[in-house]
């Protein structure tokens, strides 16, 4: 499947222009700005907050009860939300006072198994918001300094970077639609995106402007390469999602490794639209960019 | 033939056996091991996540901010609520400005009410001469600044206030939240305000010093570990905060063993062993710093008026004040004895005709009688911290489900590299290129845990997200070096690998290079579940740079010429 892809994502790149590969993306980007805008417009925040950074008190618990009972049961406790999974309940609550919390565990605690508490203060949130979103914007600082460092010219670098802001973007943008909560978890899932997105745009880069060769056939082994690599992570990722997510229909006592599922669905969606910002966007720049300075297309 | 110059290429590069070495050292420091009680068992830790247990993590709060304030004002506002009438200052003399002086400031003032030395000892802000013309009080009050403003706030407040003297200047620590605005207003009523630095932003931030916040820390970590239980681990996170982890708890029991109150007891001997009620911590009113004078370290503390009244009264019954040193002080912290000394004579005489409030227990002249001192001042507290803590946080895992989270975690594992091993298969159709490649991955798995196991990390989900991520892009840098070894398709020569093998290196060490400094944000802000995660990305990533893919690049090229 692999190569098939790398294949027509070859003769695709060959038989157009350096403007009609760079626009694919840039609507994708756009509409994933969109998206977002919206969002943010509605709710001051670009993708909706998750408990670590809104603050709430989320319990899972292993129970028969049927979610409507629980719902039923717990509506005195400013209950946002009640849902199974399996034979898991998870219950999410709003801010409360600390009796009431206390009340609440100790309800819970005696009464169900397996359970699992997260609680985060209102004001914790906040913080850990404002930490996540510095942690972001410096992460970002840092990695596009290191690419400027590596090839010290402005366009192949300014290529890279833009690559890797869209893959994050369209990641959220996806977050939005689909409805997957900003949570530490997902934090994560998008810094990591920038260690993946930026390893398949340095190896196009080098290969492009260092090696011997026509950009195209520069391009097409750099593909091969690059493409491979995305999809081993794809196939790594796409297993530990559904391990991380859907064993309980196997054996019901499984549970959801939220954490891990999180994680593996953002960079799946985030590789993805890696795949057509480095192969589009990112190549089509460069190409550009390089027929630019040479015309010939060739290196000496 | 070629195959033992192959070998012996392998046997004589330095990396190769360093990767050897590393992987031995890593499977001794992770320690697997089977025996039929125990099943399977290593030496890692596992975070509570994945053991069972709940945390907490609170938040101090507090200010710290550098103040002035007019003592013409100051005074009244906190003699006036003393002695419940108005009060008129006649002449404020010494130094007066707001930084710190030795030199004191004197207060002169009148009152029409009946002021006696009790109420200017109570009001606790310097000595204080008292003189009386008819109805009218005349008040020589010599006092500073510093303590003007700290009384000030502490009585506005009902709160501590602690002032530090930083070279010129002062700094009050307030261990009680309060804005900036509102101690401006709080200021404003006094003629005072929040100094500001030279370009003009105010001295003020939220939270405590650094000190405070271990203290703190230090004093939760003695009452927690003094109930006998397991090992409660009391860590500082940032500036503010402190996390407090209980392995194996459940959070109503971890939240009802911060709630409970230490039980400190001041008993005094009657008769040879035995000994006598005097109070319990709730008397105490007040703990200072740790000071040296007199040859001595003392801890200071100060007793409220029934405490004080009562060790009065039972220092008399007993006899204590005749014959302190048959009637030895001792004091208990959850029945545990922690402190005995006698009364000293002075003391002693002085209990006869007045109680005492201001107290000091002294440990002796060296080192270990200074941590004395300092347990002494943790003890005394009983457990009451110095600040107003808020929980912010708080999370539980059944031990149970922790053990189902590792179990699954670590089938995702299982199962994402059987995929990995799949689609590389199925790109090289070569298990000479497959074997070697997920011995890497496999060689990098091992030594982020040796790693984990040497430095006692915990490997909580997040972290173990890190290893993944340091996996994956460990695997994208395989497939790099492949590649860039077969460019073109064929096994180049020695030249030309060389100079391949450079390159597929640049890019790699650029790649990790990009990654390392994107996670060091998170390693650095130091803010919970994150910071784990990035640590383990980051030495996933220098170990498979430094130390696994090297040895791969020249494994790979014996490996295919072998094959030829």
């Amino acid at each position: 499947m692999g190569s098939i892809l790398t294949e027509y994502l070859d003769s695709f790149i060959r038989g157009r222009d350096d403007k009609q590969l760079i626009t694919i993306p840039l609507v994708v980007l756009a509409l994933s700005l969109l998206v977002s805008l919206v969002v943010f417009s509605s709710t001051g925040a670009p993708v909706k907050l998750g408990l670590e950074f809104e603050g709430g008190t989320m319990i899972a618990f292993e129970t028969q009860e049927t979610a409507g009972v629980l719902e039923q049961a717990y509506s005195d406790y400013s209950l946002d939300d009640a849902r199974k999974a399996g034979d898991r309940a998870i219950l999410q609550f709003g801010p409360m006072d600390n009796e009431d919390q206390k009340e609440l565990e100790k309800d819970i605690i005696s009464k169900y198994s397996n359970v699992e508490i997260k609680q985060i203060g209102a004001l914790y949130g906040k913080e850990l918001q404002s930490q996540a979103l510095k942690a972001m914007v410096l992460s970002f600082i840092g990695m596009a300094i290191v690419v400027f460092l590596i090839f010290r010219t402005a366009v192949p670098s300014i290529a890279v970077v833009l690559s890797a802001v869209s893959d994050i973007a369209i990641a959220i943008g996806f977050m939005n639609i689909v409805g997957i909560e900003l949570s530490l978890g997902t934090v994560a899932a998008l810094l990591m995106l920038i260690g993946y997105s930026v390893d398949s745009d340095i190896l196009l880069t080098t290969r492009v402007l260092k090696r011997r060769g026509t950009v195209n056939e520069n391009i097409g082994r750099a593909m091969h390469t690059g493409l491979t690599m995305t999809t081993t992570t794809l196939a790594a990722l796409v297993v530990m999602y559904i391990v991380s997510t859907f064993s309980y229909l196997v054996t019901s006592s499984a549970s959801q490794v939220n954490l891990l599922s999180d994680i593996s669905i953002v960079l799946i969606f985030g590789l993805v639209a890696d795949i057509m910002n480095t192969w589009l966007l990112n190549t089509g720049i460069l190409r550009w960019h390089v027929n630019r300075s040479n015309p010939r297309g060739r290196r000496a | 033939m070629r195959e033992e110059e192959v070998n012996k290429g392998l046997k004589s590069d330095l990396r190769v056996w360093l990767l050897i070495a590393a992987v031995l050292f890593s499977v001794v420091m992770i320690h697997p091991w089977y025996s039929s009680e125990e099943g399977a068992t290593t030496d890692l830790n596992y975070g509570l996540d994945l053991e069972g247990g709940s945390w907490l993590q609170i938040r101090l709060q507090g200010a710290v901010a550098q103040l002035d304030a007019d003592i013409s004002q100051t005074v009244p506002a906190i003699i006036e609520s003393v002695i419940g009438s108005s009060i008129d200052v006649k002449s404020v003399t010494g130094h007066t400005g707001s930084g710190y002086s030795s030199v004191g400031t004197t207060v002169v003032f009148t009152t029409d009410a009946y002021v006696s030395d009790l109420q200017m000892d109570l009001a606790g802000i310097g000595e204080s001469d008292i003189s009386y013309s008819g109805n009218t009080s005349e008040i020589i009050l010599y006092t500073n600044k510093q303590t003007l403003i700290t009384q000030y706030l502490s009585d506005s407040l009902d709160a501590e206030v602690i002032p530090l003297s930083l070279g010129d200047s002062v700094e009050y620590e307030i261990r009680k939240e309060i804005s900036q605005e509102d101690l401006q207003v709080l200021m404003s009523a006094v003629d005072g305000s929040i100094l500001t630095e030279a370009d003009g932003t105010p001295i003020y931030r939220e939270g405590v010093r650094t000190e405070t916040r271990d203290l703190t820390r230090d004093i939760l970590s003695d009452k927690l570990n003094s109930l006998g239980l397991k090992d409660i681990p009391v860590r500082t996170v940032g500036e503010d905060y402190i996390l407090i982890d209980f392995a194996g708890t459940d959070l109503t029991t971890a939240k009802e063993i911060v709630e409970r109150p230490g039980k400190f007891e001041i008993r005094v001997q009657t008769q040879g062993n035995e000994t006598a009620h005097v109070l319990y911590g709730d008397g105490i009113e007040k703990v200072g710093v740790v000071t040296f004078h007199d040859g001595q370290w003392h801890t200071p503390f100060t007793l409220n008026e029934e405490g004080a009244l009562a060790l009065q009264k039972i220092a008399i019954e007993t006899g204590a004040t005749n014959d302190p040193n048959s009637h030895w002080l001792y004091m208990y912290l959850d029945d545990n004895e922690i402190y005995g000394a006698p009364l000293s004579y002075s003391a002693a005489t002085r209990l006869t005709e007045v109680p005492i409030y201001s107290w000091e227990a002294s440990s002796g002249p060296d080192d270990d009688s200074k941590s004395e001192a300092e347990q002494l001042q943790i003890h005394l507290r009983a457990g009451a911290l110095p600040v107003n803590v808020v929980l912010m946080g708080s999370g539980q895992v059944d031990a149970a489900l922790g053990a189902q989270f590792k179990k699954q975690t670590l089938f995702a594992g299982l199962f994402a590299l059987l995929a990995v091993a799949l689609v590389v298969f199925r790109r090289y159709g070569k298990k000479e290129i497959l074997l070697p490649m997920v011995g890497t991955s496999i060689c990098e798995l091992i030594m982020i845990l040796g790693v984990a196991a040497t430095i006692n990390w915990q490997l909580d989900l997040p972290a173990i997200a890190g290893i993944i991520a340091a996996i994956g892009t460990g695997i994208d840098h395989l497939v790099i070096i492949t590649d860039e070894v077969l460019y073109e398709g064929k096994l180049p020569s020695k030249k030309v690998y060389l100079e391949r093998i450079a390159k597929a290196f640049g890019i790699i060490f650029a790649a990790a290079a990009t990654t390392t400094i994107a996670m060091s944000p998170l390693v650095v802000m130091g803010f919970g579940a994150l910071k784990g995660f990035a640590i383990t990305t980051i030495i996933g990533v220098l170990i498979g740079v430094l130390i696994a893919r090297p040895v791969y690049g020249k494994v790979i090229k014996v490996v295919l010429d072998e094959a030829q």
